[in-house]
């Protein structure tokens, strides 16, 4: 299973472009296809580098250049890299490719607006189209202008076949055996196979505490831990918390102190109150909130949640 | 994140020899290597899982301490001896990270720990720490977080551990062991400052572990304390920090151990405020004169100028709470 978190980025070396030299109206609609996109993309020119996001500003960002990619002075190139990293489309030219790009992307657009089969998850249909429907896009609206003289398409990156291991995941009493990759996060285990989608992937990189588990009774961050790691460990999630139908102690008190708005950091924080409570660290209200400040929450639910872990506390 | 092979040995002659494989990086907590094998920053062909090595104790004895390289933040933090004899360590990595990050990480793990430059986390930017020779984007840049000391015009990223700035300020020993051997080193020979090669950051050899840290006791040991400004109360990588440690007798202060985070491309130990507060009274006088000669050889960006002054005063700061003066 491939991590298939963020956007994908579509990278852009075009001669003569830059923001000011834009036609009217043209980055407007280039933002629109994006957000249709899920991606985000880089231009490159010999008048600077702009990262182009579907609802924040254009921004000037550090140089890629161009020799790194292996793209000469006199060409033009388009790469779309996935969520993974992958190059997963790589084309050059000498033809310039500035005037349609933005018609590539309404094309890719369209691509994604087609019915997804049924038999996809949204977010692989998502991964696949961006690449599959952008690849197409790219090339036939280049039709007309490429020169026979082009290069071929650059060689994607092509990483060693992975390796698969046979696990066995201890999840709240139940062993579960699974094949995976050694790169494969425990909380992607636990989401995408043991469909325990309880635990949350915010930032996916150590920063907001959504994903907070227990393993062998303490509380970590499963973004960062690897599932081969935590094998024979005893692994406790949200929907483990409860003993059968009764909801455990800091469950019920976040009912009772309406401990969230929209809910998605709660059962971190749920479960990183659980452990500091029955390690005793939650004994003032300064301690508390130093010791929750690993699980952020964008409503600012805070003085309920500290309410909830001393009510649940006494 | 890039696909790697994975082995888990189970002693330590196994562990050496996979990581004397080319391309072989050790895992430990993973709150490093993981977040930046995602990010792409650092892409290893070998991963070597160190979490079936007997290497968390922490050893006990009435000179000194060792603490396993695979203890945790949290034990080495919570452990009531360290915090009696060692109460800088403690302090210190409860102020950094968070909960479950410090559950996580392990004491060896945090040593290695690689730097926050958002230049270095970002795979689009021109960084020489993960791509050698393609410029420095900080230099330039926007340097908020970044180092004012020890920097070259290859790099001026900061040392992001807290941990490091307490072991260096009780002058801890840190051990390595390799197929070829054992060896010792003060930690304040384990860091390297940038020059032209910042991709190098310890003096480390390939294929060498850390198996422990070892802390001696001394009369400065136990007092000592840690202090850290930082954007928000909790969870944030340090502005400035300071660790200090004081030898009181009498009245006079006899030895000092001034060590920062934060402001340094590895943690900075401030040899010139320890002279200055040597055989002086432990007043406040004293420590606000000392905290002064900090970072006299200071190169700051317009952005984090303001290091240097937080800097003296997070000093200052630390110094009246481990002298016990008000």
């Amino acid at each position: 299973m491939q991590n298939v978190s963020g956007p994908c980025r579509v990278m852009a070396f075009a001669r003569g472009w830059s923001p000011e030299r834009a036609a009217p109206g043209e980055l407007a609609r280039i933002r629109a296809h994006l957000r249709g996109l899920a991606a985000e993309l880089v231009f490159e020119s010999e008048h600077g580098t702009w990262l182009c996001r579907p609802d924040d500003e254009l921004v000037a960002i550090a140089p890629l250049g161009r020799a790194r990619f292996r793209v000469a002075d006199d060409e033009d190139a388009v790469f779309v890299v996935d969520p993974a990293g992958a190059v997963r489309f790589a084309h050059c030219q000498h033809a310039p490719i500035r005037d349609t790009l933005a018609a590539a992307l309404e094309q890719a657009t369209d691509v994604m607006l087609a019915q997804a089969p049924l038999h996809f998850t949204r977010r692989a249909w998502l991964t696949t189209c961006v690449v599959s429907g952008f690849a197409l896009a790219v090339l036939s609206a280049c039709k007309q202008k490429v020169d026979p003289s082009d290069p071929p398409p650059l060689e994607a990156a092509r990483p060693p076949l992975p390796q698969e291991l046979d696990i066995v995941l201890d999840v709240n009493g139940t062993k579960h055996p699974l094949r995976v990759e050694p790169r494969v996060s425990l909380l992607d285990a636990l989401r995408e196979r043991l469909q325990l989608t309880g635990t949350k992937k915010g930032c996916d990189a150590g920063q907001c505490g959504a994903c907070t588990v227990h393993v062998a009774g303490k509380r970590v961050l499963s973004c960062l831990t690897l599932a081969v790691s935590v094998q024979g460990k005893p692994i406790t999630t949200i929907e483990g918390l409860a003993r059968g139908e009764q909801l455990h102690p800091l469950q019920l008190a976040f009912i009772e102190h309406d401990g969230m708005q929209c809910g998605f950091c709660t059962s971190g924080q749920i479960m990183s109150g659980a452990a500091i409570l029955s390690e005793g660290r939650a004994t003032d209200d300064a301690a508390i909130r130093e010791q929750m400040s690993g699980n952020i929450c964008r409503c600012g639910a805070y003085p309920n949640i500290l309410a909830a872990i001393k009510a649940a506390r006494s | 994140m890039n696909p790697f092979s994975y082995t888990r040995p189970v002693d330590e002659a196994e562990a050496l020899r996979a990581l004397a494989e080319p391309g072989a990086v050790a895992l430990a907590g993973g709150t490093t290597l993981v977040d930046l094998m995602r990010l792409e920053v650092m892409r290893p062909s070998r991963v070597v899982d160190l979490g079936g090595l007997p290497l968390d104790k922490i050893d006990v004895s009435s000179g000194s301490i060792t603490i396993g390289a695979l203890a945790s933040n949290t034990a080495v933090a919570d452990h009531p001896e360290i915090k009696a004899r060692f109460p800088v360590l403690a302090e210190a990595i409860d102020a950094g990270a968070s909960g479950q990050i410090r559950n996580m990480a392990s004491i060896g793990g945090n040593l290695m720990m690689r730097t926050r430059c958002s230049y270095f986390r970002d795979t689009a930017s021109p960084c020489n720490k993960r791509t050698p020779g393609s410029g420095c984007s900080a230099q330039d840049g926007y340097a908020r977080m970044h180092a004012v000391v020890g920097g070259s015009k290859d790099c001026i990223a900061a040392h992001p551990s807290d941990m490091c700035v307490a072991l260096l300020a009780l002058d801890a020993i840190v051990h390595v062991k390799s197929a070829r051997g054992e060896r010792a080193l003060p930690i304040g020979e384990l860091h390297t400052l940038p020059g032209n090669q910042p991709n190098i950051e310890t003096t480390l050899q390939a294929g060498e572990l850390i198996t422990g840290i070892e802390l001696r006791d001394a009369p400065f040991a136990k007092r000592s304390r840690y202090v850290k400004a930082r954007d928000r109360a909790s969870f944030a990588f340090a502005l400035a920090s300071a660790a200090v440690a004081l030898d009181i007798a009498g009245g006079t202060i006899r030895d000092a151990r001034v060590a920062l985070g934060g402001v340094g491309t590895k943690p900075w130990r401030e040899h010139a405020v320890e002279a200055a507060l040597h055989d002086k009274p432990a007043s406040k006088a004293t420590f606000a004169a000392a905290a002064k000669v900090a970072l006299a050889d200071a190169d700051p960006r317009a952005d984090n100028a303001f290091k240097i002054e937080l800097a003296r005063r997070v000093i200052a700061r630390a110094l009246v709470l481990a002298g016990g003066v008000s």
